[in-house]
């Protein structure tokens, strides 16, 4: 089948986008902007620098003011226009996320359909931030409000997987109620938030509301240090999410950062394995595995294992693997080659360590795409709990087989790992599920659903070392991140 | 002459684009008929079955765009996609009988590929496998339609 066309083959040196308007860096540092799947480069991204920074923060603090001022439906009417600027030009977006990033085309449709959710919900602003009030509430003629306000600047620091969508888990909520933004992306991803600003550019926010600052540590450090930055959200992996929690504490601003994972599906005997084998596909291989909701971790309880491992290993061989402009294939390729080489060092570590590779995808290759990042499905049985490969993320299509004799066993290995993302039970007992998702600690639970993407209406969430802070991402969470509740109490002579 | 790729089904994406495929067929191969001056009484309704396929392109690009639900995004393994291609070239000189015939075998082979994927697509989002199982049906009133011409 033809290729969707790429909307643009070089997307050049992209700018910064501040105080309204499109802003070249001044910094001598560039990054390619590499094609996963064909390893051409399609761009390159400016570091900026940290005085370009300041200046993307001055100009959202110059703005806060004004913009706090204007009441919540005149805000919410322009993520309505940004709604409908997104919507006339999805493709686009999609295609674009597919060139940097290497996921399939339907996966970049179904992350637009998210982003563009996100602004819909924040759109609802006059309703989600209402505050709350009690007649007589301090005493008998003296009334208490509690106001919700905005506080000031805010920004996010987004990973690679998802361009799209994870700056709209916070931007929208942050700006809608009232506070104004910088968005720094991905340096390996940073096309898409660049398109995605060129139709911000045309919603009519006003200048300095919402800034794009392309770059790296430096941007993110100097976000992080500046007096002006009211609090920080970050996506990415556990040991710098960490570091942003610890430095946003140390400097006083709030934060909410999300940390790695390692998600185990665990298979029931009584699991409908056809339902339940298809939608773990999509699961573990879904984005070539770099979702922080992937599964990692198949644990199956039981008679249920040779059965299981049968029709699982069959389908994983009928994964098509390619380029995600072509709307067959299931499966792109992983980020880049370094991404690449650390997937196949721990498929090499559970072989040394005495795992069997069932399916081996470390020597994959797609017709036509040489240069591309790709790892096939892998499949690797008789993995024990105390291999690295069971405890660590990986970040790739690669499916660790256990064996465990109970739920409670498996609940036990979940708790024993210290990451707390998500977890899954494929099952027809109502009893078993209750029992899942009542004992075990992690932030997304899934019954019979093994990518447990909360819509933006619910928090994204997540325990243990995949979340450090108190209030996630998405829906009334991100209101109160983004706000504080002041009160008021009134009594008139 | 309009050139039309039929995609093997592999993904939603796959069986949308194939299902675009089939109305594009279906809508160009209406819209040739009536054009044709032997059948130029019936080319009202002839170019009305055109205006419904060209509708139904409509409500598969909503349904892509729309209904796609990337939680359970999965891999489609039990559609074989080559069996529902249709013949789309119009041969020369069809009298009436044989332009119901031709177009009726797009209808009974579309009606089959939307019975077919909305099986499949159960597994992705029930509301997409109603649209399409919906479309099947519909592909039956075209051809009562069609025949009544």
């Amino acid at each position: 089948m033809a290729l969707l066309p790429e909307v643009k083959k070089d997307y050049g040196r992209i700018k910064n986008y501040v105080n309204g308007e499109w802003v070249e860096s001044t910094s001598s540092k560039d990054l390619d902007i590499e094609n996963p799947s064909t390893g051409g480069i399609i761009g390159k991204v400016p570091m900026s620098t940290a005085d370009e920074t300041k200046a993307a923060i001055e100009a959202a603090q110059d703005a806060w003011l004004s913009w706090r001022e204007t009441p919540p439906i005149t805000r919410a009417r322009i993520f309505f226009k940004l709604k409908e600027l997104i919507e006339a030009n999805f493709e686009d977006v999609a295609r674009i996320m597919v060139q940097e990033q290497g996921k399939t085309i339907d996966e970049a449709r179904g992350e637009t359909r998210r982003t563009i959710e996100n602004v819909e919900v924040a759109a609802g602003i006059p309703s989600l931030m209402m505050g709350y009030n009690l007649e007589d509430g301090a005493a008998q003629g003296i009334d208490e409000d509690a106001v919700i306000s905005p506080l000031g600047v805010f920004g996010v620091i987004a990973p690679f997987n998802f361009p799209a969508m994870i700056p709209y888990w916070f931007w929208p909520y942050a700006v809608a109620s009232g506070n104004t933004y910088i968005v720094k992306s991905s340096s390996q991803v940073p096309l898409t938030q660049w398109y995605l600003f060129s139709l911000i550019d045309k919603a009519g926010f006003p200048p300095g509301v919402i800034n794009l600052v392309n770059g790296s540590r430096d941007v993110s450090d100097t976000m992080m240090d500046h007096p002006h930055m009211k609090g920080i959200s970050f996506v990415g992996s556990t040991p710098v999410a960490r570091y942003i929690y610890k430095k946003c504490g140390e400097n006083g601003k709030r934060v909410q950062a999300q940390g790695g994972a390692k998600n185990s599906l665990v298979v029931m005997p009584d699991a409908v394995l056809n339902r339940t084998v298809s939608n773990m596909l999509a699961s573990f291989y879904g984005c070539a595995g770099q979702r922080c909701l992937a599964g990692s971790n198949l644990v199956a309880i039981g008679d249920v294992a040779e059965p299981l491992i049968e029709k699982f290993v069959e389908a994983s061989k009928r994964i098509r693997m390619g380029y995600g402009l072509d709307e067959n294939t299931n499966m792109g390729p992983v980020v880049s080659a370094k991404a690449k080489e650390k997937v196949i060092g721990y498929i090499d570590g559970a072989e040394a360590d005495g795992a069997k590779i069932l399916i081996d995808g470390r020597g994959a290759k797609v017709p036509g795409y040489e240069k591309g990042h790709f790892v096939g499905p892998t499949v690797i049985d008789g993995v024990t709990p105390d291999m690295k490969i069971a405890q660590e993320e990986i970040f790739g299509p690669v499916v660790s087989y256990l064996r465990m004799d109970s739920l409670d066993d498996a609940i036990d290995f979940i708790h024993k790992n210290p990451f707390g993302n998500a977890a899954s039970i494929y099952t027809q007992s109502g009893r078993h599920a209750r029992d899942f998702r009542y004992k075990v600690q992690a932030g997304n639970i899934g019954i019979n659903i093994g990518i447990v993407a909360a819509m933006a209406y619910f928090p994204f969430a997540g325990y243990k070392d995949s979340f450090f802070g108190d209030l996630h991402g998405q829906g009334r969470d991100a209101i109160s991140f983004f706000t504080d509740r002041k009160v008021v109490i009134t009594r008139w002579f | 002459m309009t050139e039309y790729d039929f995609p093997e089904c592999t993904s939603f994406g796959s069986v949308i684009r194939f299902a675009l495929e089939l109305e594009k067929a279906a809508s160009n191969v209406y819209d040739e008929l009536a054009g044709r001056p032997n059948l130029a009484s019936a080319q009202e309704p002839l170019k009305a079955l055109s205006e419904t396929h060209r509708k139904r392109s409509e409500l598969l690009e909503h349904t892509r765009r729309e209904k796609l639900n990337e939680m359970i995004l999965e891999p489609i393994q039990d559609l074989d996609s080559s069996s529902y291609v249709v013949e789309t070239e119009v041969p020369e000189g069809l009298d009436m009988a044989g332009a119901k015939a031709f177009a009726g075998k797009i209808e009974e082979t579309s009606s089959r590929f939307y019975v077919d994927s909305s099986k499949t697509a159960q597994s992705l989002l029930a509301e997409a496998a109603r649209i399409l199982d919906k479309m099947g049906k519909e592909n039956e009133a075209i051809k009562a339609k069609l025949e009544s011409l």
